[in-house]
């Protein structure tokens, strides 16, 4: 798993999704984001073949664990597909078991609120998912959040030739930047979510883009991000629409859509 | 509090506790009871449940108070702290006295932090599950008086309660739905932090005062922390039908916009 991290990080060529789902030793991985304002799924790699059908017949269905874990934000956990009550997830059940899926385990990418994404893992025969595949998932699905926030999504896989170009380049709604080249950090102090939710009402925009807009007013000025977000929370730094910070201008065009936390109704 | 009186309390925590496990409970806010049960128990000034993330550090979960000062000085142990050494030995460290230089050799950022923020004794005991080690439960002092070994015992009992309620139900053979309960708790965390900023702006008050009306609300209906903040981000929730924190009176309910905040069009 680490060897899988650091060729992520590092924009590893090769299939992602083939090396996740040999280290985790999973019969499949998928990846799919959540793009534009209706945040409708969409996937970005997937192995082998049988993934990518999966992950299409849950979200066109709109149901299975996939949509629960992007709804709830929460890893929905079903190794064995035949224990899982049948009126659960009806229109899927049938066509995963002709398809030949025997479990299925889905992890959000996301930071709170913020969704990005979510990880399917397609279990093997044996109808389980042990300790360490369970971390090793959750510590893949932490990176990819890391990356995906990083706007690597469009630059690493979608144009470097590994042939996904056309599922990650296009309509992408979410964040788009070279700028970030490491995992976020800070973002272990409170601080930093509580500016997030400040900004997102200063704005009106969602909290994927404010935290976005936190993060490039601090590598802007060269701060540290906690140090930003201490002056949010203290308010002695306020955002609005004629910011001039310069960075925060650049990459919001495909983001500001009708959404804005409990609009009309503060 | 001694003898009797706390055996007495005791038995009513744990009681409570036992009572909040059956349902659908809401996990950061036993938590953070947990907490402040900690503190009336144990008579301390402080305490706080941290728990692993998904790249091995420690998150502050929940806390006998939410003023920023205490969350910071649970934040800085990410990195340092005897949190994160008796979260890598699995091991208690009880009665570590943050006046003294080897301390604060150890340790520096947090030392120093926490002795400004006037704490003179910390403790950190393991949130355990079988051979793994989730957490810790931290303990802060202002006054310098020694834990006993009963009141160690008593800190570590009530630190396996937070584990259990964190990874409770569930049986052996689903042992993987642990770390996927970790991720829930961690992920809720974070949310009542957004949360908090977006009332905080909305309320025009500080994100204590905003949590300290978002909390009573939730508990008077007896909605999950989580959930509801999730429903207020998702903009699917009135957020004027919680009455907001006192210091924000006069700019609160207005229908027009708040004088101190000209530039939000949100409202």
């Amino acid at each position: 798993m680490a060897d899988v991290l650091r060729s992520l990080r590092l924009g590893g060529r090769g299939d992602p999704a083939r090396a996740c789902a040999l280290a985790l030793g999973a019969e499949g991985v998928a990846l799919s984001l959540l793009v534009g304002n209706g945040r409708t799924a969409e996937p970005l790699w997937c192995h082998p073949e049988v993934s990518a059908r999966f992950e299409e017949l849950q979200f066109t269905l709109g149901e299975g664990p996939g949509p629960d874990a992007v709804r709830t934000g929460s890893p929905v956990m079903e190794p064995d597909l035949d224990r899982v009550r049948p009126d659960r997830w009806p229109a899927l059940l049938p066509p995963a078991r002709d398809l030949g899926v025997h479990g299925v385990c889905c992890f959000p990418l996301g930071i709170g609120a913020i969704r990005v994404g979510v990880l399917t893992v397609l279990c093997d025969g044996d109808r389980t998912m042990s300790v360490q595949q369970s971390a090793d998932a959750t510590a893949l699905a932490a990176a990819l959040t890391g990356a995906l926030l990083n706007g690597d999504g469009r630059g690493q896989w979608g144009e470097d030739g590994n042939g996904n170009g056309d599922r990650g380049g296009s309509g992408n709604g979410g964040p788009v930047l070279g700028l970030f080249l490491d995992r976020p950090t800070g973002l272990h102090r409170a601080a930093v979510h509580q500016a997030t939710g400040m900004i997102s009402v200063q704005l009106g925009v969602t909290m994927e883009e404010a935290l976005l807009r936190l993060r490039a007013r601090a590598y802007g000025s060269e701060r540290p991000l906690g140090e930003v977000a201490d002056d949010v929370v203290a308010r002695r730094l306020r955002f609005n629409d004629n910011d001039a910070s310069g960075n925060g201008d650049g990459f919001d065009d495909d983001m500001n859509g009708p959404y804005s936390p409990g609009d009309g109704k503060g | 509090m001694i003898g009797m009186a706390r055996e007495q309390r005791l038995a009513e925590i744990f009681v409570e506790v036992a009572d909040s496990l059956v349902e659908d409970f809401d996990v950061i806010d036993l938590l953070q009871r947990l907490s402040t049960r900690c503190v009336e128990l144990l008579d301390v000034s402080a305490a706080g449940i941290l728990l692993v993330d998904a790249h091995g550090e420690l998150q502050i979960i929940a806390a006998s108070d939410e003023h920023a000062r205490l969350l910071e000085l649970f934040a800085l142990q990410h990195d340092q702290g005897p949190c994160v050494e008796c979260y890598r030995t699995g091991t208690a460290r009880t009665n570590i006295d943050l006046t003294r230089p080897e301390t604060a050799a150890a340790w520096p950022h947090f030392a120093d932090r926490a002795r400004e923020t006037g704490y003179v004794t910390t403790h950190a005991l393991p949130l355990r599950l079988r051979n793994r080690v989730v957490g810790a439960l931290n303990l802060f002092q202002s006054a310098p008086h020694r834990l006993g070994d009963a009141d160690i015992a008593l800190a570590q009992a009530l630190a396996d309660v937070a584990t259990i309620a964190i990874l409770q139900q569930r049986t052996l053979e689903q042992s993987h739905i642990e770390n996927s309960q970790l991720a829930t708790a961690l992920t809720s965390r974070i949310l009542i932090e957004q949360v908090k900023g977006v009332l905080a702006e909305r309320w025009n008050t500080s994100v204590d005062d905003a949590f300290a009306a978002f909390r009573s609300y939730a508990r008077a209906h007896q909605l999950r922390l989580a959930d509801l903040a999730t429903r207020i981000i998702a903009g699917g929730f009135d957020t004027a039908s919680i009455p907001a924190p006192a210091s924000a009176a006069e700019t609160t309910p207005a229908p027009a916009p708040a004088p101190a905040a000209p530039e939000d069009h949100t409202r």
